[in-house]
């Protein structure tokens, strides 16, 4: 668990040497020790097929791996930082929203495209997630932006949640991912409610949401 | 160790109960007392309290939703001039001065006021003997205001976190468009490093920060728009990371930018007893101009040549590289070892 909140926008790395994280690209704001902050080429794990897949996908945000001794602090861009902790589970975020996450875990891009055939590409639209979302699995900490306070919601089975799908930050567990939309004839002509989209997560899990509609 | 440390695993939380009771309605309406200010300016005290008549406030509940409450139970507080409280914050966003004299703050930073309270440009009138013992930076002078008389002031800077801090013979840097007011017992100074105020003696000041300010002590590097100020640090420099930047292949990419750059190859470092304030954000407040300071040698930021033909060594022409726009040679020489 390297990562200490210090406040709500501003969280703390512990780095040994051996250990290595991976943060976004000018994320840091001031660190103690000997730390060297090295541009990530490939933007995360894996090898060149990997990269090639993040560029087609569009996941491929900026990253920078943090290696060294010492105490590196992160915050980006007036965001709220919330640190997630897996333990042997799987989030899924997309790829911007990431400020830093453990070396230890292991990376991936995953189509979100089959789940829901054209409401899926819908779904992409709408979110701005786009088709792919970055997976992130294994032993380790997380720290992922978002615009305004983050809450947690709780998925289990028969009680999926409804999120605004700019309000959508990430999910973990065994999550179904699935647009829902209400668009009436009110929406075509312009009246409708502004919330002619939800994004509907079924299965077994958890959602964060941020207090905001306001994308990265 | 972990955050957040009372953190129940997912998926065994229970689903929050529903029907919770709405958070408990006991907040009174803050009493009234006796206006401000005691004495005196009948005037202001009459409309002050025919104001406070005409708008007296509707039972709690009357049009059938209560107030918006916070969770807690603590509602938004409705302050008056006898509730607000005395130089300090009204909330992480809002300061609020008790004003009796004067008090120097930036242009634009004052939301409200209660009292009598006047505006002046600073440089004009009667205060300029006044400015002369504080403000000692006179390309800052047009960016300032003083606030003279008695009242409640109140601060803000685009829902910026503010904090006040308090100098005891002390001194304190702080980015010039993060400062918002001091009181007229400091003196302020333009500092050394471009963009930077430096205030000196003993006195409170007000500063705001994209996010809550972290204070670190040194030996730190800070990222330098992460950086709000410092306080009694005497050593602030530059640090360039040179293992990434050495070399033929560093240069090229410092120069073309292929490759990538990680963005944390300069830091601020500081070294030395005192303390760094951070902004827990790279997003900065907009920059205000500060002008040019009086072109002089040895001026950092004045735009003269530090000892042109000078011993400082030789110096290189400027030659125009095609491809590379104008490329200082001088500077690439360094880099490259010759």
């Amino acid at each position: 668990m390297p990562f200490t909140k210090i406040n709500n926008k501003m969280i703390e790395a512990k780095v040994f040497p051996g250990q290595r994280l991976f943060s976004q690209r000018g994320a840091m704001l001031a660190y103690t020790g000997e730390v060297t902050f090295k541009p990530n080429v490939m933007g995360g794990q894996g090898g060149v097929m990997s990269m090639i897949g993040r560029r087609v996908a569009n996941e491929d945000t900026p990253l920078m791996t943090v290696e060294g001794q010492g105490s590196v602090m992160f915050g980006h861009g007036g965001h709220h930082v919330h640190v997630i902790d897996l333990a042997g589970d799987t989030l899924c975020v997309e790829a911007d929203r990431l400020l830093a996450f453990d070396g230890t875990l292991q990376q991936s891009t995953m189509f979100m495209g089959q789940q829901g055939g054209v409401m899926g590409i819908v779904r992409g639209q709408v979110t701005g997630q786009g088709l792919f979302t970055t997976q992130l699995t294994g032993q380790g900490s997380v720290a992922v932006m978002a615009h305004g306070g983050v809450i947690e919601l709780p998925i289990s089975p028969g009680q999926p949640v409804h999120v605004d799908p700019q309000a959508y930050v990430a999910h973990r567990g065994q999550v179904t991912n699935k647009l829902s939309s209400a668009l009436g004839w009110r929406d075509m002509i312009g009246r409708g409610s502004g919330e002619a989209f939800q994004l509907e997560l079924s299965g077994h899990g958890m959602v964060y949401v941020q207090a905001s509609e306001v994308k990265l | 160790m972990s955050y957040p440390p009372q953190q129940p695993p997912y998926g065994q939380q229970p689903y929050p109960p529903q029907g919770q009771p709405y958070p408990p309605q006991g907040q009174p309406y803050p009493p009234q007392g006796q206006p401000y200010p005691p004495q005196g300016q009948q005037q202001y005290q009459q409309a002050y309290q025919q104001t406070q008549a005409a708008m007296q406030m509707p039972p709690q509940g009357q049009f059938g939703a209560p107030l918006p409450q916070a969770a807690g139970g603590a509602g938004p507080t409705v302050h008056d001039v006898n509730s607000l409280p005395v130089n300090d914050n009204v909330n992480p966003y809002a300061f609020s001065v008790d004003l009796n004299g004067s008090y120097y703050l930036q242009k634009g930073k004052m939301i409200a006021y209660y009292g009598e309270i006047r505006f002046s440009g600073i440089g004009r009138g009667v205060i300029d003997q006044m400015l002369e013992r504080n403000f000692n930076s006179p390309l800052h002078a047009s960016d300032w205001v003083v606030a003279e008389g008695r009242g409640k002031l109140l601060l803000a800077d685009r829902a910026f976190d503010l904090n006040s801090y308090d100098l005891e013979n002390g001194n304190l840097t702080v980015r010039s468009g993060n400062l918002l007011a001091f009181e007229p017992t400091l003196q302020l100074k333009q500092s050394i490093i471009p963009g930077f105020l430096t205030l000196i003696g003993t006195g409170k000041f007000v500063a705001a920060s994209n996010g809550p300010v972290h204070f670190v002590e040194p030996p730190i590097r800070v990222d330098p728009q992460a950086l709000v100020g410092w306080a009694d640090c005497p050593a602030p420099c530059h640090h360039y990371d040179h293992s990434y930047m050495h070399g033929l292949i560093g240069g090229l990419r410092h120069l073309t930018g292929l490759g990538g750059a990680s963005g944390e190859e300069h830091q601020f470092e500081f070294i030395g007893a005192g303390q760094v304030l951070l902004q827990s954000t790279e997003t900065l407040m907009a920059e205000r101009s500060v002008g040019q300071v009086h072109a002089e040698a040895g001026v950092p930021g004045s735009g003269v040549p530090h000892q042109p033909g000078g011993h400082g060594g030789q110096q290189l022409p400027n030659v125009n590289v095609p491809g590379l726009g104008n490329v200082n040679l001088g500077d690439l020489g360094r880099r490259f070892g010759f």
